[in-house]
């Protein structure tokens, strides 16, 4: 049993509080991943299990053993990190030996083990390589396998696809997972890409300013946010000012619109509507619905963006539809706009964030 | 066209097709230059510099060479004996001097424990400073250049001061090793800082210690390899250092190699300017190896990281070069 477990975790820099009280449980053999805003206090949090900061209060347990207080060298995390971080002096094969020779272990063995890990990612005939002989990818690969050659009680993931690019990001994302499901080693990654996030965790823990804001399986963080932030950063949201109508509905612009989110807040608030772009309907125009119009359509392959511009509100909120169902609007084309407002969040309407134009 | 700003005519001329006429170079491309033929002049001018700083430095060397190794009198040196009586013997005859060989000594002795001592106190300083103050790094280096802004003979005066009360110390040979370290901090500093810039050390020492080294493992293990390039040059410039300081040396009465040359050139001339000759040829080899050993190593490093700054050990050297006077 290796799980990691943060309890009432607080950490401050000088009078900039980078952790309030973090409290999370990394279960065993479970992948979390930490999203959040740059400073949202997702780094420091990581940095606490490595041992490279130290919490001002609270305590940190590795399968229940107290290791608040001990030095990184003491601890058993593998750790890759963002920017590359191989020992320029040693080969791929001693990178990956390093954290066995530092812990005495005898040199067949060693050798097995530094076999065995390059198998792992895929780097066998590379053992005499220099980092400065690989690219981007093979380097965190061997990072990778470096870190888990130690036979680390948690993986520690530090932005370790940040600085590849696109293709090579989302095959060493799958890769991974592959191998942490395989391992079964319990992984606390960092990151501030959602899709990253939620393409490869079991959980997401949400962060911003120092806190977990929510911490949930993937689908339950898109779907189900617990809080406007969260509803904004995962995703993109549409802000629309509403009215609360009843106990399960909103008015906006006059069109009441189901939304059970309504249930939380009393009739007649005014209030911030969050909307996400896939649930919004394109109709004829003159069909019930607001009407609008067509700014732009963006085609995305599968998907298309489309931009409207909302007669009422004289706001611009995107709509991300089927291709094939939107193929047929082009910009300045009159329509209706409909909700399903299932999903939609609320946020008090004195909230100083009024998003014109939805983020894409 | 009267909205382009007439102080920036280096800037591509943005002209939007649709309000202006066609743009009249490529935007983002290589802005159209204000012709000035590549003259004559323009290259003359540089290689002159050149050849004449090469002759002012050359020919006085070339007087000495002539001096030292031309067994003629010096009131007739002259155009009709440039090809008489040449002989090596004016740089070997120190060789046999009874006291080069125990100056010479010391001077390596006191370089080696120079060169320990810097390491041992520097390397871990400038870490721990790019570590933790990294905001201090400006402060740092401006008092690590004070030895060479304040005079040897500032120190010098301090010592005479401390003298009375610190005889015990001052009496020994090593006691010269501690102002040696402050005299090469200068360059030392330098060397060592800029080797720890060309890597990502923050990386480095967490990825170490999270794989279970302690610190001593990671300096070992992880740091010095990777500042092979910048040791050797600290090493080499505080040798150089050693190797060149009078002042201090002479007033603690010291027999190190530089005092010796002193001595040595009053006595005996022509064997004393050849020995400076030597030495001057030696520290030259010295500092073409030096150079071509971290040229070599820095442009390994700089496919590594691409953050390497080539100039900086050369820069140093050659500084280190002209404070090595020859007495």
């Amino acid at each position: 049993m290796s799980g990691l477990l943060y309890i009432s975790v607080r950490k401050t820099f000088g009078t900039n509080v980078a952790l309030q009280s973090l409290d999370l449980d990394v279960r065993d053999g479970e992948l979390i991943s930490l999203l959040g805003p740059s400073g949202c206090g997702k780094t420091t949090a990581l940095r606490i299990a490595a041992g490279f900061e130290f919490a001002d209060s609270g305590a940190v347990t590795v399968g229940g053993a107290d290791i608040t207080r001990k030095p990184a060298h003491k601890r058993n995390m593998g750790m890759v990190f963002q920017s590359y971080s191989l020992f320029p002096n040693l080969t791929v094969g001693q990178n990956v030996d390093f954290g066995l020779r530092t812990r005495k272990i005898n040199a067949n063995e060693r050798k097995k083990r530094v076999g065995d890990m390059l198998d792992l990612v895929q780097l066998n005939g590379m053992a005499n390589r220099y980092a400065h002989q690989l690219s981007g990818g093979q380097q965190q690969r061997v990072a990778l396998a470096r870190a888990l050659a130690i036979r680390p009680e948690v993986l520690l993931l530090d932005e370790p696809l940040s600085a590849l690019d696109a293709k090579v990001r989302l095959a060493l994302r799958d890769e991974i997972r592959k191998i942490q499901t395989e391992l079964g080693t319990t992984t606390l990654l960092v990151t501030h890409d959602q899709e990253e996030a939620l393409g490869i965790a079991d959980r997401v823990g949400v962060m911003s300013a120092g806190r977990l804001e929510q911490i949930a399986a993937p689908s339950e963080i898109y779907s189900n946010p617990s809080s406007a932030f969260v509803a904004r950063f995962v995703g993109s949201m549409n802000e629309l000012p509403a009215t609360i109508r009843g106990r399960d509905a909103v008015e906006v612009a006059g069109l009441r619109i189901a939304s059970p989110t309504a249930a939380k807040w009393t009739d007649g608030d005014k209030v911030l509507w969050l909307i996400r772009p896939e649930d919004l309907r394109i109709v004829a125009d003159g069909e019930p619905g607001l009407a609008a119009t067509v700014v732009a359509t963006t085609f995305q392959g599968a998907s298309t963006v489309v931009s409207l511009r909302l007669d009422v509100l004289d706001l611009l909120v995107s709509a991300d539809l089927s291709s094939s169902v939107v193929a047929h609007l082009a910009p300045g084309q009159r329509v209706s706009v409909q909700f399903d407002g299932t999903r939609a969040v609320c946020e008090a309407a004195s909230a100083p964030t009024m998003v014109e134009e939805p983020a894409a | 066209m009267a909205d382009i700003n007439p102080l920036v005519p280096d800037l591509p001329l943005r002209i939007d097709p649709e309000i202006g006429g066609p743009p009249t170079a490529p935007i983002g491309g290589i802005p159209p230059r204000a012709g000035r033929p590549a003259s004559r002049v323009g290259r003359i001018g540089p290689v002159a510099v050149l050849v004449l700083s090469g002759l002012f430095f050359l020919l006085p060397l070339l007087a000495l060479a002539r001096f030292a190794l031309q067994n003629v009198p010096t009131i007739r040196l002259g155009r009709s004996t440039l090809f008489d009586k040449w002989s090596l013997k004016g740089l070997t005859r120190v060789f046999s001097d009874p006291h080069f060989g125990p100056t010479l000594t010391l001077s390596l002795k006191l370089a080696l424990g120079t060169v320990a001592l810097t390491l041992a106190l520097l390397l871990p300083t400038a870490i721990w400073v790019h570590m933790r103050l990294p905001r201090m790094r400006a402060v740092i280096e401006f008092i690590t250049v004070m030895p060479y802004v304040i005079p040897a003979i500032a120190l010098v005066a301090g010592i005479v001061v401390i003298k009375p009360h610190a005889r015990w110390f001052l009496n020994s040979d090593y006691s010269l090793i501690p102002f040696y370290v402050i005299l090469a901090l200068p360059f030392t500093y330098r060397s060592i800082d800029a080797g720890l810039r060309s890597i990502d050390l923050k990386t480095l020492v967490d990825a170490s210690r999270s794989l279970g080294a302690g610190w001593g493992t990671t300096l070992r293990r992880a740091l010095v390899p990777n500042l092979r390039t910048a040791i050797i040059s600290s090493a080499f410039l505080t040798t150089a250092v050693v190797l060149g300081e009078f002042t201090i040396a002479s007033t603690l009465l010291k027999n190190t190699l530089p005092t010796f040359q002193r001595t040595f050139v009053s006595v005996n001339a022509q064997a004393g300017y050849g020995f400076n000759l030597l030495a001057l040829v030696a520290t030259t080899v010295l500092f073409a190896m030096l150079t071509l050993v971290t040229r070599k190593r820095g442009s390994k490093a700089s496919r590594r990281t691409d953050k390497q700054d080539p100039f900086q050990n050369d820069a140093v050297a050659f500084a280190a070069l002209s404070h090595h006077q020859a007495p």
